[in-house]
């Protein structure tokens, strides 16, 4: 097809364009706002964060976070240690916070849009379509609410996405020696992926399969290098730990799996996104009949495969955030493509049954398509659409839009908050709930005993030991790799002066010897969330 | 194969494709062969997984006919 130059179609498509990326700016802005918010609040907003927090201070120490749970403080991590290592030089100089945590994850969420950018621009040509890629992954509902925590996913997406990105081009460089070192950064980048976060081989499968179809030999030799690399970090990370490493990461993550949480995540993500699935896939589409497939359309349609393991139990809607960059970059150069009319197909029985024949409506697709660009990132900012409903800007907005939450809090999320798995949260942080927080820390001050709590920020702004990981031991439980003997002990010696109860996430067995022993005397509410203070029953 | 100009065409991978598909597809049905202690025969997951191999296969067999084209 060759390129329309319709003048009539300027207008119309710029402003689009505009209006499109007034749109999704002001979503990156929320992005923002959410992100400086966040900083802000020193405890847990998302379970399971302060968790990461003590691994990144053991790690400052130089102590390994895989450990025995069956004894005292009952305290393992499931996660790589990279982005805890990472964040290890700011514990010296800023001591127990999450704002470090919480900026690692949006610097690595930003890191990686504008890496998408550069990969749009760098195959379509086109800036503004390039700049809408980058807007379109921050404005994602997935992307927006995980970006900004104290957790390693976005880092793991942002090292996946620069991998795959740096890799893209490889087998055309015609320099030996630049080829090589383009190789081992990109090989350098999975491992980092995979260091973070044990999700990312799904990204190293697409790479190397994708490197094997492009040159066989390259994909053989690179592989095993990686795997070299890989397998002894693991050894030494195993060696290193008495064999925590395996049964912490490994073996205690393999968990229950709900069907219909896969499938309601999977069409969330449809509903959401699917104004860009489309696009990419149809590249996907063209690529595998018409020209060669980019690294791209291997990683997007593996990742997509990865949204089978959002079912599991501690999974959800992050597992998506991986084919929603390769996404944003697939799409970026379909619209770019169509605005440049630069759609080439070569003839075979495919071009012949279904291209050939709409030759004549060449000029008229390409004329739709600079007008069906612009529109579809306008329609993608209003289908994952989300913002606070009050406050100074927002509350004023909210009105002047008459949008009212569809959440339990002051926040309007297009996702609706309908799927299982999906995460319940995005709204703000309030003085209200820092000042609920600090009420919390009060009573783990005077507390008389240990202190067991399913956030471990309020144990450590108190200043006392963190005990347990509560998703950490129910893994392990359900596996059968935890003797919980000995906590239940402690709690049928009513050794703890205080638990404190988000969302009982503990073993059965623990739950049942709480229940037996423990009784609520207080609730107190934060981030929309009750935290039930339990007391030894009086005897 | 290992020498450094070859590359996949899309015959080849169709071919690939089709017989991943294939042995992918008797795989799963296999499970319940050797799994005998499960009950309720083939499950959910295991007809989506069914359903991709067969995707698989049939994305194999549109490719066979696009020749020496690298893929």
């Amino acid at each position: 097809m060759t390129r329309s130059n319709k003048p009539v179609l300027h207008l119309p498509r710029t402003l689009l364009l505009a209006v499109a990326t007034i749109l999704l700016g002001f979503l990156a802005f929320v992005f923002v706002a959410y992100a400086i918010n966040l900083m802000q609040f020193p405890f847990d907003y998302d379970q399971g964060e302060g968790f990461e927090l003590i691994d990144t201070i053991m790690f400052s120490r130089g102590e390994f976070p895989f450990r025995d749970s069956d004894v005292y403080p009952f305290y393992a991590s499931n996660y790589p240690p990279l982005y805890h290592v990472i964040a290890a030089p700011f514990v010296p100089l800023a001591g127990s916070a999450y704002w470090y945590g919480r900026l690692l994850g949006f610097l690595a969420t930003l890191i990686a849009a504008a890496a998408i950018s550069y990969a749009v621009y760098r195959a379509g040509r086109n800036r503004w379509i390039a700049l809408l890629a980058g807007l379109a992954f921050l404005a994602s509902n997935t992307i927006y609410h995980v970006g900004p925590l104290f957790r390693q996913h976005m880092m793991m997406v942002m090292f996946e996405t620069l991998a795959v990105i740096l890799l893209a081009g490889v087998n055309e460089v015609a320099n030996r020696t630049r080829r090589r070192w383009i190789l081992l950064l990109g090989v350098l980048l999975l491992l980092a992926a995979g260091y973070t976060k044990q999700l990312a081989a799904f990204t190293v499968v697409a790479v190397f399969a994708w490197l094997f179809i492009r040159q066989p030999r390259r994909a053989v030799v690179w592989g095993i290098g990686f795997g070299v690399a890989a397998a002894g970090i693991f050894v030494w990370l195993n060696f290193a730990t008495n064999g925590e490493w395996w049964r912490n990461v490994i073996a205690a993550n393999i968990n229950r799996y709900n069907l219909d949480q896969t499938i309601g995540l999977y069409r969330l993500w449809f509903s959401l996104h699917g104004l860009l699935i489309v696009p990419a896939a149809l590249l996907v589409i063209y690529e595998l009949y018409f020209d060669r497939i980019s690294i791209y359309s291997a990683w997007f349609v593996v990742a997509i495969g990865v949204g089978a393991a959002s079912g599991q139990w501690g999974a959800g809607d992050s597992y998506f955030a991986t084919a929603i960059a390769a996404m944003c970059i697939l799409s970026g150069i379909f619209a770019a493509r169509t605005l440049r009319g630069e759609w080439a197909f070569s003839a075979n029985y495919v071009s012949r049954a279904l291209i050939f024949p709409l030759r004549r409506l060449a000029p008229v697709l390409l004329g739709a398509g600079a007008v069906g660009i612009p529109l579809i990132y306008l329609l993608y900012g209003a289908a994952v659409f989300h913002m606070p409903t009050q406050g100074a800007l927002f509350g004023d907005l909210a009105r002047v839009l008459n949008l009212r939450p569809n959440t339990d809090y002051a926040f309007y999320d297009s996702a609706g908050r309908i799927a299982g798995g999906y995460a319940d949260i995005g709204h703000f942080t309030t003085q209200a709930d820092i000042d609920a927080g600090w009420r919390i820390v009060d009573q783990v001050r005077s507390a008389d005993g240990e202190v067991m709590s399913e956030d471990a920020g309020f144990s450590l702004m108190a200043g006392r030991q963190p005990v347990g990981n509560p998703t950490q031991l129910l893994n392990l439980w359900m596996n059968g790799l935890l003797d919980s003997s000995a906590l239940i002990d402690m709690i049928n010696a009513r050794e703890f002066g205080l638990i404190i109860f988000r969302g009982q996430l503990y073993p059965v067995d623990v739950l049942q010897a709480i229940a037996a022993n423990y009784e609520r005397y207080e609730t107190i509410q934060m981030n929309g969330f009750e935290y039930l203070l339990l007391r030894p029953r009086r005897p | 194969m290992l020498s450094n100009d070859f590359t996949f065409s899309k015959r080849l991978l169709g071919f690939l494709f089709a017989l991943l598909g294939a042995v992918g597809f008797v795989a799963i049905l296999l499970i319940d062969v050797f799994d005998i202690g499960r009950e309720g025969g083939i499950g959910p997951s295991q007809r989506i997984a069914l359903g991709a191999m067969l995707l698989l296969v049939f994305l194999g067999l549109t490719l066979i006919p696009l020749g020496k084209h690298p893929a």
